[in-house]
């Protein structure tokens, strides 16, 4: 590896063996005494680098490939194919100087003991992490400073509400101060505020002690708040790496606009935009429309139609990366 | 290992800790342990008001079997259930990726990080009896059979605990595997009598597959000086190889985590 990059990725794959049966009752019992399995390629040769301090998204659909990515970069799991160097080491050998320097930080997933507070958790990871009292300090100050945990810490976490457990476990994962972090859907489940703070944090963590930050969100927000750079991962590929600002420029000059509408079958709203899907199957409309005509066709669309209901929104991440790569 | 011994202060605080947060299920638990004992020492009682010996064992020699039956399952109660609950969780929800990535031995840490603090308690009950016993049966007891007694119960415990190692590892190929130690546990309460009690096949699978009677009735053996030498450097020699192989096959068991799991 050259000294600039911090992360080298070649040719990294990974393969998982995943048990199929057909449904029914019959296929059931047949699958009980012998299993048919099937090859399923999480991660198909994938290449990429990155330097010191760079704040990465990792962008794809739902099983495109980017926790397994994570993983394989953190060490938890073994690739099928291809190597990876991280500040030199390869991850899956799993050294205790490599596991010093990094944190994965799975916003699904919890690190923190359910029955104790987080502090208790904290001095845990001190004395699994070896920081010395000063140091410890020093780093508690600080984060409890970025973070404004105050209080939460004493208490038992189960006592604590989604937000604040989650500055919990980014505290968690960051006492031992490591260079690179991987983060893996840091913000899901969280308010809008809860996120933004989030976001915050990480900004100012990246510029204060310029660690390297490679996130995985299935919030654009996140990814356009905090990375110039994304990575955009499909059925295991690598599609895209490369600024963000070029990527917006190539696929997101569309808005969605959602309409409610009684009957709404009895109108030809082809004239408005392209018909599209909404995210959780509601009686709403959804009409795909180039971002610079959004003002104009909502205004139209009001002014021509007895609707009841209206909303605008950026077209979900799945489908500007659907659509990145269809178009 | 200063790091280690540090860690299991760190755990012992933390556990203490939480038996403190629950303290109504603190104190039933050691209630309900005394009356445990209380029936124990019943049965005995009603046992040798109608016979001398139990297969050849006296009332003071089972006392202190009792005694080191108590130390093993002891064991069981402070750290290997608490750990199995906690492990077997923990490959489910996923949060033992976490274990695997701190910069710590993987299996150290589920042994140890969950731990029932109270039942430390049943050591002294343990020791009691262990005393009592000896009293009670008389005679001296020659040091070097004393020192082999701590060295035989010592290897029993490492023997018990290998073999748990070896079948919580096993839910790394089978990742729902709950009733993992529901074995170890049915077997477990053979251990308050001698084996010699139990008929042969009983004896065979106490002796050899859930050797649980090498970590009670064989120590309290070298007590009275029944085992030869060799017989004492072999079942030392088991448990020694036991550790070893249940932490290779821990090992392997990671490394087939790491290769499949998603």
């Amino acid at each position: 590896m050259t000294i600039e990059n911090i992360i080298e990725v070649k040719d990294l794959s990974k393969t998982y063996k995943v048990s199929e049966r057909d449904s029914g009752f019959k296929a059931a019992v047949a699958s009980f005494f012998k299993r048919k399995f099937k090859d399923v390629k999480a991660v198909d040769h994938v290449h990429f680098s990155i330097r010191p301090g760079e704040m990465v998204g990792f962008l794809g659909p739902n099983g495109a490939g980017k926790t397994t990515t994570l993983k394989m970069l953190s060490g938890l799991l073994n690739p099928t194919f291809g190597h990876a160097k991280v500040m030199g080491y390869t991850p899956w050998e799993l050294r205790g100087e490599y596991l010093s320097a990094i944190t994965l930080i799975m916003g699904q997933r919890n690190r923190l003991s359910w029955d104790i507070p987080a502090a208790d958790s904290f001095l845990l990871n001190q004395a699994i992490y070896r920081i010395g009292d000063i140091e410890y300090k020093q780093t508690m100050r600080e984060l409890d400073e970025l973070l404004e945990l105050g209080d939460v810490v004493k208490k038992p976490v189960r006592n604590l509400s989604l937000g604040e457990r989650m500055k919990c476990e980014l505290a968690a994962g960051l006492i031992h101060r490591p260079s690179v972090l991987f983060l893996d859907e840091p913000t899901i489940g969280l308010d809008i505020t809860a996120q933004a703070r989030i976001r915050e944090f990480l900004r100012e963590y990246n510029r204060r002690y310029n660690a390297t930050i490679i996130l995985t969100s299935h919030y654009m927000a996140d990814v356009t708040a905090l990375c110039e750079r994304v990575i955009l991962i499909h059925h295991g590929k690598l599609m895209y790496d490369g600024a963000l600002a070029e990527l917006s420029r190539k696929i997101a000059p569309f808005k969605v606009i959602g309409v409610g509408l009684e009957n709404a079958a009895d109108y030809d709203l082809t004239g408005y935009g392209e018909r599209t899907v909404g995210e959780n199957g509601d009686a709403m409309v959804y009409l795909r429309v180039p971002a610079e005509q959004a003002t104009s066709v909502t205004s139209r669309l009001l002014a021509e139609l007895p609707i009841h209901d209206i909303t605008i929104a950026d077209p979900p991440i799945e489908s500007v990366i659907e659509q990145a790569f269809q178009g | 290992m200063r790091r280690h011994l540090n860690l299991i202060r760190v755990f012992l605080k933390i556990n203490l800790q939480m038996a403190m947060a629950y303290r109504t299920d603190t104190f039933v638990n050691i209630l309900v342990n005394m009356m445990w004992l209380g029936w124990e020492l019943l049965s005995l009682s009603i046992i040798f008001g109608n016979t001398q010996a139990l297969a050849g064992w006296e009332f003071g020699d089972l006392i202190v079997l009792l005694g080191v039956f108590r130390i093993v399952n002891m064991l069981m109660f402070i750290m290997i259930w608490p750990a199995t609950e906690k492990f077997n969780t923990s490959v489910r929800d996923g949060s033992f990726d976490y274990v695997l990535l701190q910069p710590v031995n993987s299996l150290f840490v589920v042994s140890f990080s969950r731990l029932t603090i109270w039942r430390l308690w049943d050591l002294v009950l343990a020791l009691v009896l262990i005393l009592s016993g000896l009293s009670i049966s008389g005679g001296n007891i020659l040091w070097q059979n004393f020192m082999a007694f701590l060295a035989l119960a010592f290897s029993g415990i490492i023997i018990i605990y290998s073999l748990w190692v070896v079948l919580i590892a096993l839910t790394f190929w089978f990742t729902k595997f709950d009733n993992n130690v529901t074995i170890l546990h049915a077997l477990m309460d053979a251990g308050r009598y001698p084996v010699m009690v139990y008929p042969f096949w009983l004896q065979l699978i106490v002796t050899f597959i859930i050797p649980i009677a090498v970590a009670t009735t064989v120590p309290v053996q070298a007590l009275h000086g029944s085992l030869s030498v060799l017989q004492v450097l072999m079942y030392l020699g088991v448990g020694a190889a036991s550790f070893v192989v249940a932490v290779l096959f821990w090992r392997v068991g990671v490394r087939k985590y790491s290769g499949a799991s998603s």
